[in-house]
């Protein structure tokens, strides 16, 4: 026991003396804000500013173009709300500069577009325009009529879609008075009707603004993940680093390999709590932020971030943590360089990332046979059920299966673990093959 | 050997067999070691002295066969009353030189104040004192070997094995381990000592035993076992070209250096015949009858094999 203990103090001390550890602990969430701010800051320093043609063959919408940048109107409330479910950083606007060019009395509008047609083609300071949209004469009259869009990127799709917006509002409207039909009426009956999302609980509580919850389910499914991933890497690596520095030799004569093997998982998973309490005391502090300007929008934060969420949290990341560290910890024993281990762990850890990527369906159907399959089985459980507990109230019942799941399933890889890693550490040469591994662990 | 002196035995081997794949590395190696002595085990590479050990200490188990450890001193459990020097050195190259010693005691299940006291006794010992808080890889490989040395040595261990540590070593720093082996063997310490290295062994070992592709081909004390070759071998200190020794017929073997030979002579041969016939052509220095050097024993009962051989013989 005092063994195991100074094998994790070592690791322990170790890890959060490095730099990189101290660096990465304070400047991560500063980091993940600034990705989270910087498009937008972009856009309002004009580094997003894209400059478009508008030759406009009727005449008639230079109204449109005005004021290409006005965002529909919205109110407090509907703000808040976009900016705490992270939506508006989807419809990032980038800026649009505008150059209206008026040609009513041109014969072919196509023919008097090549010269801004070239300027687009044209390299440095000759590249005027980023884009050219084209409005045929006919547009206001012809069924057939078609706006043409030209631009450098065939994926401005935001951009391409926006004018077109501006200009067939106009155009809609023109159409509609040239029918007699009176415009503000048309407006008035063709408003949207919000649509408001609550969710009921098991309690019968009702909870408002539940596109928050999308957003905070990715965010700590990433928080629960991540670290996992990024010191099971770190776990290898120390295995492979006391083969190849032959360390090992002098450990394994002083302690039983699972000692030494518990030691090493628990000081790594010291320092990942360790991360993640700082991470969640900075997320708390910037979070009291959200939860003024939440409130301020009429939404109840604390209603999703019930106290029992972090207990999940902190449960589901142990059992997460465990059952990934095991997986890097053969791969490390059986490897001769990191590079080798990486090329082991690789396609496993694909595999084990599998509720990642079923991230989306999950969150948006978190009760489905699928999320509720994913949340019992082993591997899978813990993120998948912590994402459930997040958006939903799973029944208790599934909870407690899928802890025991998992309990079973560590306890089953740390046993494995420990007999591979027995054999592996101390064999150097050729990495072993499966049926080796499988006598390796008949043999410890 | 040991039945002699049983009370004194302090670690028994019995019939121990390690196999890997194809090569029996160890194939049924039995031996005694004596509390208070320093016992050389010796063989070429791949002869089976570190699967040998590493079996002792717990490394591997023995395919069959058996380790009897018959206690310390000072009792407690048997990993953490010996000591292990592998012959692969290996430190953690980032941590600070105290507490890594401070770490090789803990894992030993050693700690308390007189801890970093012993620490610095045995730094300012190897004249490390000032480096205490540098770093592993600030030192260079002597230091980290001595550095290593250290950490087998603080938990006050009973029986200390050490793999060829004198491997990598300048003669100062050779001179200063062959001291302290002996002046450990004086406090009462047991030594088991593994190496290639037969001056270093003749020099220290009291007993020894001869490893050889998984067998024990000798064993006994020093003494015993160069009587047993009797005084068959001719020491010979010169000026000139003593090629020509190698080609006389009352010698049977003849390792000629450029101002030394050692040669085992044939049945019946005269020393006297080679002294007359060397005084015209050399300029005799020493001229000695007297029994084998360990290094020729070692050739003679192992050293005349091919080199496929030796390849066969060598570990995995």
């Amino acid at each position: 026991m005092n063994k195991m203990i100074a094998v994790l103090k070592r690791e322990y001390l170790q890890a959060v003396r490095k730099k990189m550890f101290i660096i990465m602990t304070f400047a991560f969430p500063f980091l993940m804000g600034a990705m989270i701010t910087l498009p937008g800051l972009m856009v309002s320093r004009g580094l997003g500013t894209k400059r478009i043609a508008v030759l406009d063959g009727t005449g008639s919408l230079r109204d449109a173009f005005n004021r290409p940048n006005e965002q529909p109107k919205k109110d407090a409330k509907d703000e808040a709300r976009a900016a705490l479910s992270g939506r508006r950083q989807m419809e990032i606007p980038s800026e649009l500069d505008i150059e209206y060019v008026d040609q009513q009395n041109i014969a072919d509008v196509q023919q008097a577009a090549d010269p801004y047609l070239k300027s687009l083609r044209a390299e440095g300071k000759n590249a005027h325009y980023d884009g050219v949209l084209v409005i045929p004469r006919d547009a206001m009259t012809s069924d057939d009529a078609k706006l043409t869009y030209y631009s450098r990127s065939a994926t401005d799709l935001v951009t391409q879609e926006r004018l077109g917006r501006l200009a067939n509002k106009v155009i809609q409207r023109h159409r509609l008075a040239a029918n007699g039909i009176n415009i503000e009426t048309v407006e008035k009956l063709t408003t949207d009707v919000p649509v408001e999302s609550v969710q009921i609980s098991r309690s019968g509580e009702q909870k408002k603004g539940g596109d928050m919850n999308f957003m905070l389910a990715f965010v700590f499914a990433a928080l629960l993940l991540l670290p996992s991933f990024i010191y099971g890497n770190d776990i290898m690596r120390g295995i492979v680093q006391e083969k190849t520095e032959r360390v090992v030799e002098v450990l394994i004569s002083s302690m039983k390999p699972f000692e030494l093997l518990t030691g090493k998982i628990l000081g790594v998973a010291s320092v990942g709590l360790t991360q993640i309490s700082v991470w969640i005391a900075m997320l708390a502090i910037a979070g009291a932020y959200g939860v003024a300007a939440a409130s301020m929008a009429g939404i109840n934060v604390a209603q999703f971030l019930r106290p029992i969420v972090f207990v999940y949290f902190f449960v589901f990341f142990i059992l997460a943590y465990l059952t990934y560290v095991c997986v890097y910890a053969i791969a490390g024993a059986i490897s001769n360089s990191e590079k080798e281990a990486q090329q082991f762990v690789a396609p496993i850890s694909l595999v084990m990332m599998a509720p990642w990527f079923m991230m989306f369906p999950i969150i948006m159907n978190p009760d489905s046979k699928l999320a509720v399959a994913f949340s019992l089985m082993p591997v899978f459980g813990p993120i998948t059920m912590f994402v459930r507990t997040l958006v939903s109230e799973p029944p208790l019942w599934h909870i407690a299966v899928s802890i025991a799941v998992s309990l079973v399933t560590i306890g089953v890889f740390f046993w494995t673990t420990g007999k591979i890693f027995r054999v592996g550490i101390l064999s150097y040469g050729k990495r072993p093959t499966i049926p080796e591994l499988w006598r390796w662990m008949k043999v410890a | 050997m040991g039945e002699r002196m049983g009370s004194r035995e302090i670690l028994a081997v019995r019939d121990i067999v390690k196999v890997f794949g194809a090569v029996r590395a160890v194939d049924g190696i039995s031996f005694t070691v004596r509390r208070g002595t320093i016992t050389g085990l010796l063989g070429r590479n791949g002869a089976g002295k570190t699967t040998t050990i590493r079996m002792i200490t717990g490394i591997f188990m023995p395919d069959s066969g058996e380790i009897r450890w018959l206690g310390g001193e000072h009792g407690g459990a048997f990993q953490d009353r010996i000591a292990y020097l592998p012959e692969e050195r290996g430190l953690y190259k980032q941590m600070k030189i105290i507490e890594h010693l401070l770490f090789l005691a803990e894992i030993k299940g050693c700690r308390g104040s007189d801890l970093r006291k012993k620490i610095d006794y045995w730094l300012d010992r190897f004249e490390l004192g000032a480096k205490r808080n540098a770093k592993v890889e600030e030192l260079s490989k002597g230091n980290q070997q001595k550095i290593q040395l250290i950490g087998t040595l603080l938990h006050d261990p009973d029986l200390i094995i050490l793999d060829e540590p004198q491997s990598g070593l300048d003669p100062v720093n050779m001179v200063l381990v062959r001291n302290l082996l002996q002046e450990l063997r004086q406090e009462g310490k047991t030594i088991l000592l593994s190496t290639h290295m037969m001056g270093e062994a003749e020099r220290m070992a009291d007993e020894i035993i001869l490893i050889h592709r998984g067998k024990v081909v000798l064993d006994g004390t020093l003494e015993e076992v160069r009587a047993s070759f009797g005084k068959n071998t001719l020491h010979l200190d010169f000026e000139g070209d003593g090629s020509f020794l190698e080609t006389l017929p009352q010698v049977k073997r003849a390792t000629v250096l450029s101002n030394t030979a050692e040669l085992a002579l044939a049945e019946g041969a005269d020393p006297q015949q080679i002294l007359e016939a060397s005084m015209s052509r050399l300029r005799i220095r020493r001229f000695e009858v007297a029994a084998p050097s360990l290094e020729s024993i070692f050739i003679e009962k192992v050293g005349t094999e091919t080199l496929s051989q030796q390849e066969e013989a060598a570990q995995p």
